[in-house]
């Protein structure tokens, strides 16, 4: 009801390219909980927000088409079966986590995953199944079990499906193609926040509360797996807002992303080719994975195959096209077929018959372990914010296990759209002086001078010299001193409509200066973090250092003491 | 870095009226996709134009746009030099931009039972071939029912036939899809053909739909009367004058001395046997002429596909099995059609016949012919669905026609005859023979021809223009070159 009023409206609007306006629409636009981001994170908050009131869910892009979980291949991490068990899923992920991962956030995901798939299941997902009508599980790297729940390799794309029908059927006002530029608060607390629709003009939306659901940022790095939509929009949105986040310098680098063709490098390669047998081979044929990790091969965790990837291409043992080979040819053409239909259909778009062709693949940026800091209840540091899915950190450490991600989703959307939903009905009130603010940073936009693109160019290159896979703190800096020094402030917006994209490299440009301080804030190499300058005595168990944290008000690194 | 030009649709709905075709020169990684040339244009020439893009790995549809008129995923597709960029014939919001929204409300989402009944495996099959749709409209966007008629879509028929398989969902979805239009389509397999995840949409979904809608008794009433006259009499029409079967001996001797160059059975089917039997003689007389033997088995029936797309299915195994015993018993290794919808038939839904199925068209063209006096007409082409799509036959007829005629192209697009939907939906049927006959115009063309009796016969209803079968051109052609030697 009120979404067609909202389209009514943009007919009525005369559009002016040189200026945007508030949409006269805007000033009544109030809910009891907002939600910010329509990935699976996001629409699962909102299906579950809405049993408590009027919840609006803003989307940057069109539901079910943005975020990364649509894009998700791999699989879905519960437990099952009587033979696998919650303690073990928990030691799993805590020690692919570096033991970096906040324990009650971990036995949360691990104890109610599988309530999230049942959910899934009812609300009509289609995943594989085995012959005995149970949910079908493919063992994934660092899991002692194979745990993985999956449909084929297009398992995000089938609960997005699933998600967006549920959602479809529930009383949320959707906004699409609607930019979230910034929280607004009221003293400490959010109160609503301040978007631009897809012509450039400006919404007002109050909420009781606001949910941030926005998904990760790898897209800040030259060579990513990422959405057009993983800009890091919502650590930006929130740091501005005063949130506090942790281990921002958590980056997983994916062991193996497409080299080829180059203007699509970094498309992910799922972890699912390794999981139905696919070896690692650099160009001398070996079988390298053997010098690194000897017990779990290619089902290694994903810093140590990233590493190991690198290092042979570092040392001149990879492809002409950069990369290492990834080979199953061995494996029967139906099950490459059937388990891995995205892949084939990719590869042989790209020339590549990978029944009878070996791939080549080489790491990409794939997910920030880092973000808001949240309680098991989904709660930021800041009074009626929330966050769940990638935007949240604590989760996974150091190392994301594969599929823990899409886990993470459910486990926590679901949990942050609770708590949202529970909240207290409160009076809306919005400073106005954080309205004129927003507006003069868009006409500073309107009349700035550097096209945007170059900007995000440049970031993403100096990113991945700079804080990539390998880290040393005199890099770090120059990254940083480099971000910092980019014309952030000065992008030129061509018309109304490009606005959004002005302020989505400011906040690509603000995730990555987090990331380079707080990988320097880690005098540590711990799970994807590597820092080559340092060395230390400790492992990950007796790691003197717990998470880094950074907000407008302090930053640092947590100690924690080994009794 | 390669450098390529393209041209690209450009529309601003606050001054513009319509859109424009802007060419542009891009530097590109070699390759690159269509995206990528967007990207290009964006960040360095023109910062406004606008498209839709987001996983950049065809997982979620955003970006479908047309390329040189047919419909694909930018991130997918490989640019090349010289391409045109257009939006998806849908409604333009700007530039490449079409709005995608209220097609995408119009899918049909589950409504789960109080209680879960877990899938079993069978299930999860059935419908895992139908569930790997992204949404990307490519199918909606060339969907020839539902420019002229209430029709819901390929995506949301896709959806309905999905949930239908779903032992977790509560509602009547046969009953649904009936009221959105199940009947209105065509069989055209536009929407399958461009669809970048293969989802055989007319197959797995309107076919299955329409056979669980007989089931439930809601088959259309003309759509029963022909499966009836199957039953009685094994043909989908009734006798009106002397059968093509009835007028010729079973087997066919090549014409001239030589060996024949191959010997095949004809499958003639009901429309050139008993509706345009000239035809079908026209085309024995080519045969002939051209060193084919041709062995015309007379206990052939119907080869099913009336039923087929009308999904009324009891009868149709007995069809297939007495074709299929009436071309093995007289030890054929290849058996000719020339009716595009038998051929499809017999090619598609004949599961692994102990013959190999040629089309006319093909074996004129595999053995080669004579060349005909070339005739002083324009003549434009009407692809018939089931010869393009369904058995992806396209230049064998062209490289026919232009040995005897000029041929001119027109857009192909269904002209309305199949699927059930002229006897069906007449209203439909008319509406888009109609714009059929529009195109037609367009061209110029003195004359049009096809390679199917269905649309040889309907598109003769919406043209002034002649409307002749590739066979009988050809016969035009060498009865001119006999004139004329006779002449000499």
């Amino acid at each position: 009801m009120a979404f067609s009023l909202v389209l009514c409206h943009l007919f009525m609007i005369v559009y002016t390219p040189q200026s945007n306006k508030m949409r006269a629409d805007s000033d009544g636009m109030e809910c009891h909980v907002l939600v910010i981001g329509s990935g699976g994170a996001g629409v699962r908050a909102a299906i579950e927000a809405s049993a408590y009131g009027d919840v609006v869910l803003v989307s940057k892009t069109i539901v079910s088409k943005g975020g990364c979980t649509p894009m998700a291949e791999g699989g879905y991490n519960a437990v099952l079966r009587e033979e696998d068990s919650c303690e073990i899923h928990f030691e799993d992920t805590m020690k692919g986590g570096a033991f970096l991962n906040d324990p009650e956030l971990v036995k949360i995901l691990v104890s109610e995953s599988p309530q999230r798939m049942d959910d899934l299941i009812l609300w009509g997902a289609v995943f594989d199944v085995t012959d005995d009508n149970k949910v079908a599980q493919r063992p994934f790297g660092g899991q002692r079990f194979p745990r993985t729940c999956y449909a084929g390799d297009r398992t995000g794309h089938e609960m997005m499906t699933t998600l967006v029908e549920r959602l479809d059927g529930l009383p949320v006002d959707i906004l699409t193609e609607t930019t979230v530029i910034d929280l607004l608060k009221e003293g400490d607390r959010v109160v609503g926040a301040f978007a631009l629709d897809d012509k450039g003009d400006s919404i007002v939306i109050k909420a009781d509360s606001t949910i941030l659901a926005t998904g990760g940022g790898t897209r800040v790095f030259d060579i990513s797996t990422n959405s057009a939509s993983g800009t890091g929009d919502g650590y930006a949105i929130g740091y501005r807002a005063g949130a506090e986040l942790i281990d921002m310098e958590m980056v997983q680098f994916h062991p193996t992303g497409a080299v080829f063709p180059y203007d699509a490098r970094g498309r992910l390669v799922t972890e699912a080719v390794r999981s139905e047998g696919g070896i690692l081979k650099n160009t001398l044929g070996e079988r390298f994975m053997k010098q690194y990790d000897p017990e779990r091969m290619e089902l290694s965790t994903r810093d140590v195959v990233a590493r190991a990837i690198a290092t042979e291409i570092n040392k001149g043992r990879g492809t002409k096209n950069g990369g290492v080979f990834l080979d199953v040819t061995h494996l029967p053409r139906e099950q490459i077929e059937a388990k891995l239909p995205v892949m084939l259909e990719q590869f042989l778009k790209f020339g590549v018959d990978i029944r009878t062709e070996p791939m080549e693949v080489a790491p990409t940026a794939h997910h920030i372990m880092g973000g808001l800091r949240i309680t098991p209840r989904g709660e930021t540091t800041l009074p009626g914010l929330f966050a769940c899915g990638e935007v949240a950190g604590g989760v996974h450490g150091a190392n994301r296990l594969g599929g823990n991600a899409l886990a993470e989703t459910q486990v926590f959307g679901k949990r942050a759209g609770e708590s949202a939903g529970r909240s207290e009905k409160r009076v809306r009130n919005v400073d106005l002086r954080q309205i004129e603010g927003q507006q003069e940073r868009l006409s500073r936009f309107l009349n700035g001078s550097v096209n945007p693109a170059t900007v995000a160019r440049e970031l993403q290159l100096a990113m991945w010299e700079g804080a990539g896979i390998f880290r040393n703190a005199n890099d770090l800096r120059s990254t940083l001193a480099m971000v910092m020094h980019l014309p952030a402030s000065d992008l030129k917006a061509v018309s109304a409509r490009n606005l959004s994209e002005c302020c989505t490299i400011q906040n690509m440009c603000l995730t990555a200066s987090l990331i380079c301080k707080s990988a320097l804030l880690r005098p540590e190499s711990r799970g994807a973090h590597v820092r080559t300058d340092i060395c230390h005595a400790w492992d990950a168990q007796t790691s003197p250092f717990a998470h880094t944290y950074i907000s407008h008000a302090r930053q640092g690194i947590e100690r924690r003491s080994h009794t | 870095m390669i450098r390529l030009s393209v041209h690209v649709f450009r529309f601003d709905p606050a001054t513009d009226t319509s859109g424009r075709i802007v060419p542009y020169t891009v530097e590109v990684n070699g390759g690159a996709r269509v995206l990528h040339v967007l990207h290009a244009i964006h960040d360095s020439i023109d910062q406004t134009l606008s498209y839709r893009y987001c996983c950049g790995s065809g997982q979620c549809g955003s970006c479908a746009v047309r390329v040189n008129g047919e419909p694909v995923l930018a991130c997918m597709e490989e640019a090349r030099d010289g391409m045109v960029i257009e939006p998806l014939k849908l409604a333009v919001k700007r530039d490449l931009v079409v709005d995608l929204m209220q097609n995408l409300d119009a899918i049909a989402f589950l409504a789960p039972r109080a209680e879960l009944v877990f899938p079993a495996k069978d299930e999860i099959d059935a419908i895992k071939p139908l569930r790997s749709c992204i949404e990307c409209l490519c199918c909606v966007s060339v969907c020839p029912a539902m420019d002229v008629t209430n029709f819901l879509g390929p995506a949301a028929m896709r959806q309905e036939m999905r949930l239908a398989l779903d032992p977790r969902d509560s509602r009547d979805r046969i009953t649904d899809s009936v009221k959105d239009g199940l009947f209105t389509c065509t069989s055209c397999q536009a929407c399958w053909k461009v669809c970048p995840k293969d989802i055989e949409i007319p197959g797995k979904a309107i076919e299955k739909l329409r056979a669980f809608a007989n089931k439930k008794g809601l088959t259309l009433p003309r759509h029963q009367e022909v499966a009836a006259l199957v039953k009685e009499t094994g043909r989908s029409v009734t006798r009106i004058e002397p059968t093509f079967l009835e007028q010729v001996g079973e087997v066919l001797e090549p014409y001239g001395t030589g060996a024949p160059k191959a010997t095949m059975g004809f499958f003639v089917g009901c429309m050139y046997n008993m509706r345009l039997p000239k035809t079908a003689l026209d085309a024995m007389e080519v045969l002939r002429r051209n060193g084919i033997h041709i062995i015309i088995p007379k206990e052939q029936v119907c080869c099913g596909s009336p039923l087929i797309r009308t999904g009324q299915l009891d009868i149709l195994d007995a069809l297939k099995r007495k074709n299929i015993e009436t071309f093995r018993s007289r030890g054929l290794n290849t058996v000719m059609t020339m009716c595009a919808g038998c051929g499809s038939t017999l090619k598609n839904d004949y599961k692994n016949p102990p013959f190999t199925i040629m089309d006319i068209n093909e074996v004129l063209t595999k053995y080669g012919i004579e060349p005909p006096a070339h005739l002083p007409i324009r003549a434009t082409y009407h692809d018939p669905c089931h010869l393009l799509r369904g058995q992806g036959i396209r230049e064998q007829p062209r490289q026919l026609i232009r040995q005897v005629v000029d041929l001119v192209e027109m857009p192909a697009i269904c002209c309305g005859s199949g699927g059930g939907v002229k006897s069906g939906m007449p209203d439909e049927a008319a509406a888009l023979g109609k714009r059929r006959g529009e195109e037609i115009q367009k061209t110029g063309a003195d004359i049009v021809i096809s390679s199917c009796p269905f649309c040889e016969f309907h598109i003769a209803g919406h043209t002034d223009k002649p409307v002749k079968n590739v066979a009988s051109v050809l016969l035009e052609g060498y009865k001119e070159k006999d004139k004329k030697s006779v002449k000499n």
